[in-house]
């Protein structure tokens, strides 16, 4: 077993030593994971008495429970944690030795849990919330209540010298902010333009759940009877004009379907819009039947994401997200700020949120090594398709005829995609079908990582990710692309300004 | 060819050590995983060695080849300010980290790595895709002093 000291604390830190969580946390463990082994060992019982070991049975049930109980106080031996000068170190593992420090001025926060049994231990579960993206970053599994109470103090203390002028809301619930009178009105959608943006939701998508629903309820609909009808209806009238004109009404009513789904949808969800800004926060409420509010801290938004549609964006119409971090009652990710917004609406929102505006002809475009990369990713898997395909069917060919498309696709790709440091942020381009902006502020970059891949390495070029708090699984504002040197500038750029 | 940022230094002798070991217990199961499985085949296939054969062409490579040419292409630097991890050769990854974006550190070992002296510094950031980055293979003092100057730099930042 390894020594403690090993991974003690150095001596330059004064304070009181590491510290164990209560013992009591033991048989927390071991309540909580015995119920996980006890299904083997019911199987394990049930052989034993079949083949008459009883004996040999509960000898391996009570070597059980000791290992288990000698692991959970192991476990408990090798987990200490310590507040030490100007952070929190959490030392644990077994054989594998870990060793985190959390400096004081990144928490955000120190919540307690209490669950029944360790309720009735007199225990409590400590999290010490950074806003990284791991939940568990900062967790002491349990220690007694007046010492979770000593730490959320001494803690919080930090918390409070550190900003007390911006201090955040205490945590508990959602901070509730009265509509005031003096907040400003950002933003707002009358029913007109609800519908509007209805329209531009047309969506199939909901027209097939539709469909998915019909096929649960396929036991109490007589199909097969009404595809019969169906058929006989179909021979009645065979004429041709008369079958295109049933295929021109059943693609008629899919599309109004589409249409209608996407109107009610949107009403649903965005009826009565209203965003205002007072007191260096958001508050968003809309819903027709359920009315939803959200409070978004100015200082959680990370970066604004403009939203360009195909036919809308022509129209003059954009969508605002922003993107926010996660908190211990505010949900990470991205939020509405204005679904369908004139471009000028937009940028009064953004503006109002602390937010430098977007600079569009002020971004350049990358470099050219992204068509050929973005012609090969689209046309590729085609040209392949169509020659391997025609080998054994000739016709397959003609293919090749499609291969402009992809081409087409990528020259617009590159046309589309530019980029530009701005006084105080990052400014992306990106997207053929809806185009996407990024305004991302210096401060929020969090990671930047310069990639390249084969074929990036014969085109010179080289791509430059840009991680943010809160960020979805899509959508990053990275750049793609760039010639290697501009892509080291950039990246170098980032950080002098991070 | 390496994207051009900061020299980097590379990592410590240990790293290669616990590569090559790691490298050769894999090669080891494919080895055992392709004897197994031409014992099974023996009677169906004609052909002895038709499994082994490019198994054994893997687990050369895995095993003896691979560690040290992947060993070579990690490099880092601590410039003070930021923290740079590059790493890969057919798909090249440089990862910078500013030291002001860093909201804990882990300094962590296995049972390996600690046979050959070497560490784990990892990085955590409120990013989302690259939350934590992380160094493995230097040495235990050079990721404490790492720590030690982040910790520094983060404190007399705010």
């Amino acid at each position: 077993m390894t020594d403690d000291s090993a991974c003690a604390p150095g001596a330059e830190e004064p304070g009181e030593g590491p510290k164990r969580t209560a013992p009591a946390t033991i048989l927390i463990r071991f309540l909580k994971e015995a119920p996980s082994s006890i299904i083997g060992l019911v199987a394990l019982l049930a052989l034993a008495q079949r083949q008459s070991l009883g004996a040999w049975a509960v000898l391996v049930l009570l070597g059980w429970g000791v290992a288990m109980v000698l692991f959970a106080w192991l476990r408990w031996r090798s987990f200490t944690y310590e507040i030490a000068e100007g952070e929190v170190v959490i030392a644990q593992g077994l054989l594998h030795r870990s060793r985190r420090s959390i400096p004081f001025e990144r928490i955000q926060d120190v919540s307690i849990e209490r669950s029944p049994l360790a309720r009735l231990l007199g225990l409590a579960l400590v999290r010490i919330e950074t806003g990284g993206g791991d939940k568990d970053e900062g967790k002491l599994d349990s220690v007694t209540l007046a010492e979770a109470e000593r730490l959320r103090a001494t803690l919080r203390g930090g918390l409070g010298r550190r900003n007390a002028a911006a201090e955040r809301p205490a945590s508990g619930a959602h901070p509730a902010v009265e509509e005031d009178d003096d907040a400003d009105l950002v933003f707002a959608t009358g029913l007109g333009r609800v519908l509007l943006a209805g329209a531009f939701n047309f969506s199939l998508i909901w027209v097939a759940a539709i469909f998915g629903v019909l096929q649960t309820f396929d036991d109490f609909i007589d199909w097969r009877g009404l595809f019969d009808a169906v058929g006989r209806e179909v021979e009645a009238h065979s004429s041709l004009t008369e079958l295109i004109g049933a295929a021109a009404i059943g693609i008629g009513i899919t599309i109004g379907l589409g249409f209608v789904a996407g109107m009610a949808r949107t009403v649903l969800r965005d009826f009565g819009f209203r965003l205002t800004h007072a007191q260096g926060r958001f508050r968003r409420t809309r819903g027709l039947l359920t009315r939803s509010e959200v409070v978004i801290d100015d200082r959680r938004i990370q970066l604004a994401l403009l939203r360009r549609g195909l036919i809308s964006g022509h129209l003059g119409w954009v969508g605002l997200d922003f993107q926010t971090l996660g908190g211990s009652n505010d949900t990470g990710g991205r939020q509405q700020a204005a679904p369908f917004a004139r471009v000028k609406e937009a940028a009064r929102v953004v503006a109002a949120a602390g937010l430098p505006r977007l600079e569009q002809p002020a971004l350049v475009p990358v470099s050219s090594g992204h068509i050929v990369r973005a012609a090969i990713r689209h046309g590729g898997p085609l040209a392949l398709a169509a020659g391997i395909g025609a080998i054994f069917l000739p016709p397959l060919i003609w293919l090749f005829l499609l291969l402009p498309v992809p081409v087409g696709l990528a020259l617009l790709r590159r046309r589309n995609h530019r980029y530009g440091m701005r006084e105080t942020s990052l400014q992306v381009m990106r997207g053929v079908l809806v185009r996407r902006c990024w305004i991302v502020p210096y401060g929020a970059v969090q990671v930047v990582s310069v990639r390249r891949g084969p074929l990036q390495r014969l085109l010179g070029t080289a791509s430059v990710s840009v991680d943010t708090a809160g960020a979805g699984v899509a959508h990053h504002p990275n750049v793609e692309d760039l010639a290697v040197d501009d892509a080291v500038a950039l990246a170098r750029g980032l950080l002098e300004r991070a | 060819m390496a994207i051009d940022i900061v020299p980097l230094e590379p990592l410590e002798r240990g790293q290669l050590h616990v590569m090559r070991v790691r490298g050769a217990f894999t090669a080891l199961v494919l080895i055992g995983l392709a004897v197994a499985a031409e014992l099974i085949l023996a009677e169906r296939f004609p052909l002895p060695g038709l499994v082994a054969a490019p198994v054994l062409l893997i687990a050369i490579w895995v095993g003896l080849i691979a560690p040290s040419r992947r060993w070579r292409h990690w490099g880092y630097a601590f410039t003070g300010s930021e923290l740079h991890v590059a790493h890969g050769w057919l798909f090249q990854v440089h990862t910078i980290v500013p030291v002001v974006r860093v909201q804990h550190i882990d300094v962590a070992q296995g049972p390996l790595q600690r046979a050959f002296g070497v560490a784990t510094l990892v990085l955590h950031t409120a990013g989302t895709d690259a939350s934590t980055v992380g160094l493995p293979g230097i040495s235990r003092e050079t990721a404490e002093d790492i720590r030690d100057s982040i910790r520094a730099r983060i404190g007399s930042a705010q």
